[in-house]
């Protein structure tokens, strides 16, 4: 472990203050990043979360340390992993599209409580290292994920129609374009148009153009709008 | 060889080799769910496969400066500290997070179950990571990421040959069911079982809504027996669960 944290491990005053700052640093540089992208969870929850781990470990080690109580240093930090996940899942929600969202929130909210245990145990190294790995990956990784989610091969598709039997062309038309129709969802009346919709899941060849593939199922016969979703 | 074992040690080094491999190995098998459009993506599976990294290190840390710094208050206590006890909470905390993406939707299906599932097992894989337990690692990487990559070809290939298959279907009104229904018998489809719901709520244009559970009579495309059952007049909604 590094010489240079030694005098900032103690129970003391100086050690006490070196946990809280850091703790309210690291959960702030994680939470402000979030805040950045208009996320639920922001700069003040992090910070709170960050903060309240912090002193979970470092009660902890004071009981133990310094008032010499038979107690296991980690019991009091281990409960804030289970406990935070459950703020975690109440920032998780389904849109009506059924597509879930915040399960990044959440898992940065959790790990933000982890990082302020390392803090309120004074495992400085631990801490700053990750609150470094956190910020590379939230904000160098989330470009290259949109950068993936170009690449994907499976698509979504809405479309409009006017009558029933042209999905059956729908259909053959993506036969004949090797697209392959993974799943269908047809609802007759829906949409604002008071039109019939289907919802298609359509996997494609590597590398084909999504919106060729619109556009050539917006040109079949008796389709009124087809849009990715 | 010496330097592995140096590397099972805590120290600085270990450290930030372990928290390193955590995000790479959470990282790679993220990517691939992302491929799928799964809604974990790569940055949960890091973040998640980070944390629990950092609660196994962190433990041993803690039995460290036991051993060290803390060593007079050790000797007056006599009480150890358990380096399981944080990770054990990990189990735990990332199969609740993982239940908040399971979905049971208004076609009552369920979806998502993958999702929890694999982020909880790349979970545990960060506590080995955070152990120092490089070949559990390495092994449980390669498990975890077959069994995403490989075994979806196989899930599909038993979906798409089953003769087995789950319709949901809307109805305009309930009591012209028997049609549709004997559209699926012309058909030399068997019917299992059929779930009814009837709705009560006439004002919301709720329609009434029934799970068929049939066994085809022969292998053949579900999409286009879907969409060749959409035809039928009653007929307002239609998915295969």
């Amino acid at each position: 472990m590094l010489e240079c944290f030694s005098s900032l491990r103690g129970m003391d005053l100086w050690g006490i203050s070196a946990r809280v700052v850091l703790a309210v640093l690291c959960g702030g540089l994680i939470g402000i990043e979030r805040e950045h992208k208009r996320r639920p969870a922001g700069f003040r929850t992090h910070i709170l979360i960050c903060l309240g781990a912090a002193m979970t470990t470092a009660t902890g080690q004071y009981l133990y340390v310094v008032m010499r109580y038979p107690t296991d240093v980690a019991r009091m930090g281990a409960q804030v992993i289970a406990g935070v996940s459950f703020i975690g899942a109440g920032a998780i929600i389904m849109t009506k599209r059924r597509r879930v969202r915040g399960l990044t929130t959440a898992a940065g909210l959790w790990v933000a409580a982890i990082v302020g245990l390392c803090c309120g145990a004074a495992f400085y190294e631990g801490a700053l290292y990750a609150t470094v790995l956190v910020l590379v990956a939230e904000v160098f990784f989330s470009r290259l994920e949109y950068r993936l989610l170009r690449n994907v091969r499976e698509i979504n598709v809405y479309v409009e129609y006017a009558s029933p039997s042209c999905l059956t062309g729908i259909m053959e038309h993506c036969h004949t374009s090797g697209v392959k129709v993974v799943d269908a969802e047809i609802t007759k009346k829906g949409g604002e148009s008071n039109s019939a919709c289907a919802i298609f899941t359509l996997q494609t060849r590597k590398g084909s153009d999504h919106g060729r593939i619109l556009q050539e199922i917006a040109r079949a016969e008796g389709v009124l709008l087809a849009e990715e979703v | 060889m010496e330097e592995l074992e140096y590397l099972r040690e805590l120290n600085t080094a270990s450290v930030c080799l372990r928290l390193t491999l955590a995000v790479v190995f959470g990282g790679i098998i993220g990517m691939d769910r992302e491929h799928k459009r799964r809604p974990a993506g790569f940055r949960t599976y890091m973040l998640v496969c980070l944390g629990a990294a950092l609660t196994m290190v962190l433990s041993q840390y803690e039995e460290l400066m036991l051993r060290t710094e803390w060593a007079d208050a050790f000797d007056a206590v006599g009480v150890k500290t358990d380096v399981t006890r944080f990770g054990a909470q990990v189990i735990n905390g990332i199969g609740f997070l993982g239940t908040g993406t399971i979905l049971v939707t208004g076609q009552r299906e369920v979806k998502g179950l993958t999702t929890a599932a694999g982020l909880w097992a790349s979970a545990c894989m960060g506590l080995a990571i955070g152990a120092g337990f490089y070949e559990c690692m390495l092994l449980g990487f390669v498990a975890i990421f077959l069994s995403i990559r490989l075994f979806p070809c196989i899930e599909d290939l038993a979906m798409a040959n089953s003769r087995n298959m789950n319709l949901y279907v809307e109805f305009v009104s309930l009591e012209r069911m028997g049609e549709f229904i004997s559209e699926i018998k012309a058909r030399g489809i068997r019917i299992f079982d059929v779930e009814i719901e009837r709705s009560m709520d006439h004002r919301h244009l709720q329609h009434s809504s029934a799970v068929f559970y049939l066994y085809l009579p022969k292998k053949q495309s579900h999409t286009q027996l879907v969409t060749s059952l959409s035809c039928c007049p009653d007929v307002y909604a239609i998915d295969e669960i």
